[in-house]
């Protein structure tokens, strides 16, 4: 008989991994979605439809309303999937999983998400970057900071006028978030991007 | 019989042997609990959910298909909370299954559109999933589309179960697969197209590759036959469009371990309208075949045999039915001649050929005296998945005892290398050396042997077995059945699948024997259907009645052309004594005609009339009560023969005029 080779089975995530990933940030639709993808990534065994199908389907939805795209319907599939996978799924950690997910939806973020709120700042599709002018000293260190290039203007030199302000331009910007914490002067800030408050 | 244990399901007060599954309990009492991925005979995995049941006093849902009937159960399978899962998982599984069912060949008797019907689910709710996986249609026999794949693993299950061994998943979760080792096409896996996997899949991601527009279920027509090709005998079920065959499937009941078919019995149709089929009687004249019309033909044979007389010889195939054969044995009366006999002779001595049987669904222990079942090279296939898959399945342990190396004796539980005859005496010695009561005459005969370690440690196996079956070849089927005295049942497995039938119809010779009218002169000779033999014997007249274009028939005077495996309707008697209802599925093509029809008619043109056999002279004959008595530890003598290479004649013509002539050169090539 041709035995395949025994498969190392034993996954090298486990569920605390998965939470400790999701517990880095703080917007429950953010945890929500980091909280899946790492399941799916490792720990889940696909043992049983429920979980196997209705994680990979809470995730597309979950990006969806993480990405501002989201709709009402959205939010109640995956509270349908959630209570059915507590239900349904074979092991724990599907019902873990299903559960990460209950105790997220009762927190108003995804409704809120759905407005294109992130209360917390983290959905990287619902923010954007953007430089204080007033607080800017157009030193240009998160010009040099940005790996994407995605910092634009000049930085002072001095007895010379007419410069470039340092802006944001938000089509190369990716949110990783290293001007901010390259600027010692906190003339970084992180709006929602449905507040209007750019121009 | 198992203890019978009381519980209700949906307030019907049901009854179940112990041991029992939910789902099957519930069959009994007629409510279907839906379910995907449980096959019946085999574990249940838990995998769909969609068995989930609640019973009472319970706080979570049980799988159906894995818990067992207890005493006082009270089970609710259609409450609201089970059900929004059993929707919950069809909704997913649709939106990643194409929504085609108008076109689908499976439509009728697919679960998932079953399911989809009874929730009430016209589309997913869920977002739309493709994958683009390529369909493996490489092969004439099996399709593969993972696209329409539920993920139920039920093909991979049984691929394993009987040892085969070729599916597995690849990824899991939405987006596995089921592939093959390396993902390779199956022609280039171990694969060996059985096809059963097309059973038990309950959509339509694997399929039987040519059934494109060969209508749907519920159009076929379905009919019961036999597959004679091997000495299994395996029951099949013929589905039949517009009277053409759209497909075989396994006709062993569902759950039963003897639910297995191989790529002879459910691909080899085609071969019934093959080139190679003799439609019209045929004559020599001036050194070539010609046709001729049957009263030609008949007047012919007629006046050779009343010639011949007592120095006519009959020879026949171990695949003619009953019917048949009583009335080859009557036509050969009528010429009055001794001379007559069959290819069961090649490897059987009259005596194994008996009506003893076995229960192999029960079996704790099988014991392979001098038989090597083996799936991939197709000898007596259906034996060696049965056997696996009572060990897989039913924990059954196996013993072999065999000269050579057979495959199966890789999974073994202990393998006996050596004359078969000594392991025997070894075995039989350890058993009895171990306290266990036997038959004086054998305590007697075997107090010379000194039994091995190997044979003490196999003896330890045959005591714990409570339902031990012992599957001997016909040559050692005497000294077999010696253990039988013991304990168990003990069966001779023959080549052929009506080889005990045509013996019990007294196809066994009092004159010369198949080997001495092949090779010795005879004034005729009358062969039926097809034989081992490739060279014309020494005869003055040969008279061939065949279905095929064989080798012999090249050679014949005269040609009558009989109705094929599924063209004749009549019985068998398979290899465990069971009489099995052969029905017919196809008109005889052409002018051709069942055997019985030719042989009364040839007796016409003699000028006797033979009657037709009735069904109560067939049973009275395989009636004649067996009964096992000590036989010296020996082997019937002059019964040796290159088994791979006579089932390989037997078939040759269904081989040849069908699609297994593709698998066939294949495993040519790859054995270079």
């Amino acid at each position: 008989m041709s035995e395949a080779p025994e498969k190392d089975e034993t996954p090298k995530k486990d569920m605390k991994d998965v939470v400790a990933a999701a517990e880095k940030v703080k917007c429950p639709v953010q945890k929500s979605q980091i909280f899946v993808e790492e399941f799916l990534s490792e720990p889940m065994c696909g043992k049983c439809h429920p979980c196997a199908l209705g994680s990979f389907e809470a995730l597309v939805r979950i990006k969806r309303i993480s990405s501002g795209k989201g709709k009402q319907e959205d939010v109640a599939a995956v509270q349908r999937i959630a209570d059915d996978m507590l239900e349904g799924s074979r092991c724990i950690k599907g019902k873990d999983t299903a559960k990460f997910l209950l105790e997220a939806l009762k927190t108003a973020a995804f409704r809120e998400h759905l407005e294109g709120h992130c209360e917390d700042r983290e959905c990287t599709e619902l923010i954007m970057y953007r430089v204080i002018p007033e607080k800017c000293v157009l030193c240009g260190l998160c010009k040099d900071a940005c790996k994407y290039y995605a910092v634009q203007g000049e930085k002072q030199v001095s007895y010379r006028s007419g410069y470039l302000p340092f802006e944001i331009r938000q089509k190369r910007c990716v949110k990783c978030g290293d001007c901010m914490v390259a600027c010692p002067y906190g003339a970084i800030e992180v709006v929602e991007e449905k507040s209007g408050v750019l121009v | 019989m198992a203890k019978l244990i009381n519980l209700k399901i949906d307030g019907k007060d049901v009854q179940a042997a112990e041991g029992t599954n939910l789902i099957d309990a519930a069959e009994t009492a007629g409510i279907h609990i839906p379910n995907l991925c449980y096959m019946k005979g085999m574990k249940g995995i838990g995998a769909c959910r969609l068995c989930l049941v609640e019973a009472e006093g319970g706080k979570a849902p049980l799988i159906a298909c894995n818990t067992k009937v207890k005493e006082g159960m009270n089970i609710s399978t259609a409450t609201e909370r089970v059900q929004e899962v059993r929707k919950f998982v069809i909704d997913l599984i649709l939106s990643m299954h194409p929504l085609d069912c108008m076109t689908c060949t499976k439509a009728g008797v697919c679960n998932l559109q079953k399911y989809a019907y009874d929730f009430e689910i016209k589309e997913s709710n869920f977002t739309r999933k493709k994958f683009g996986y390529p369909t493996d249609e490489a092969n004439p026999f099996i399709k593969r589309d993972p696209e329409y794949c539920v993920l139920c693993s039920r093909c991979i299950r049984i691929c394993k179960a009987q040892g085969t061994n070729v599916l597995e998943f690849s990824g899991r979760g939405v987006g596995a697969k089921v592939v093959t080792a390396n993902d390779t096409p199956l022609q280039d896996s171990t694969c060996t197209f059985c096809g059963n996997c097309i059973d038990v899949c309950p959509v339509n991601a694997i399929l039987e590759s040519d059934r494109w527009r060969k209508g749907r279920e519920w159009e076929y027509e379905k009919i019961d036959s036999v597959c004679l090709s091997c000495g299994n005998g395996c029951s099949i079920s013929v589905s039949r469009k517009d009277g053409a065959v759209v497909k075989i499937n396994s006709g062993a009941p569902e759950g039963a371990a003897e639910r297995f078919l191989c790529a002879v019995g459910r691909f080899g149709f085609d071969s019934i309208s093959g080139d190679t089929r003799v439609t019209v009687p045929m004559k020599r004249v001036n050194g070539e075949l010609k046709e001729t019309t049957w009263e030609d033909a008949l007047a012919m044979a007629a006046e050779k045999l009343k010639a011949a007389g007592s120095e006519a010889a009959f020879i026949s195939s171990g695949n003619i039915l009953n019917e048949d054969a009583a009335l080859m044995k009557k036509l050969a009366d009528v010429v009055k001649t001794k001379n007559i006999d069959s290819t069961v002779s090649l490897y059987s001595g009259p005596d194994a050929m008996n009506n003893a049987t076995a229960d192999l669904e029960n079996a704790d222990l099988f014991v392979l005296v001098g038989i090597s079942p083996d799936q991939w090279k197709r000898v007596v296939p259906a034996l060696d998945a049965v056997v696996r898959k009572r060990m897989n399945e039913g924990g059954a342990k196996l013993l072999v005892l065999n000269s050579g190396e057979p495959k199966i004796a890789s999974v073994a539980t202990a393998f006996l290398k050596g004359d078969e005859i000594k392991m025997l005496e070894e075995l039989g010695q350890a058993v009895i050396s171990k306290g266990v009561k036997a038959p004086k005459e054998m305590i007697e005969a075997l107090a010379h042997v000194n039994p091995s370690d190997n044979a003490m440690a196999a003896a330890d196996i045959f005591i714990a077995a409570k339902a031990p079956v012992i599957l001997a070849s016909p040559s050692l089927y005497k000294a077999a059945a010696d253990l039988s005295l013991i304990k168990g049942d003990a069966v001779a497995v023959p080549l052929e699948a009506n080889a005990k039938g045509v013996v019990m119809m007294g196809l066994t010779s009092e004159g010369k024997t198949f080997g001495e009218i092949v090779s010795s002169q005879t004034k005729l000779v009358y062969a039926v259907g097809e034989m081992p033999v490739k060279n014309r014997p020494d005869t003055k007249f040969l008279l061939v009645q065949t279905s095929y274009m064989t080798d012999l028939a090249t050679l014949a005077d005269l040609i009558l052309p009989s109705a094929a495996a599924l063209e004749s309707e009549g019985t068998i008697i398979d290899y465990l004594g069971r009489i099995k209802q052969v029905n017919k599925v196809y008109e005889p093509a052409g002018d051709s005609r069942q055997n019985a029809e030719i042989f009364m008619a040839v007796a016409d043109a003699m000028g006797t009339s033979l009657k037709k056999v009735k069904d109560t002279d067939i049973k009275k004959a395989a009636k004649a009560k067996f009964k096992a008595s000590f036989a010296p530890f020996k082997r019937d003598k002059g019964l040796d023969i290159d088994v791979e290479q006579f089932i390989d004649d037997m078939r040759i013509s269904t081989i040849n005029g069908s699609r297994l002539l593709w698998l066939r050169e294949l495993e040519k090539a790859v054995a270079v």
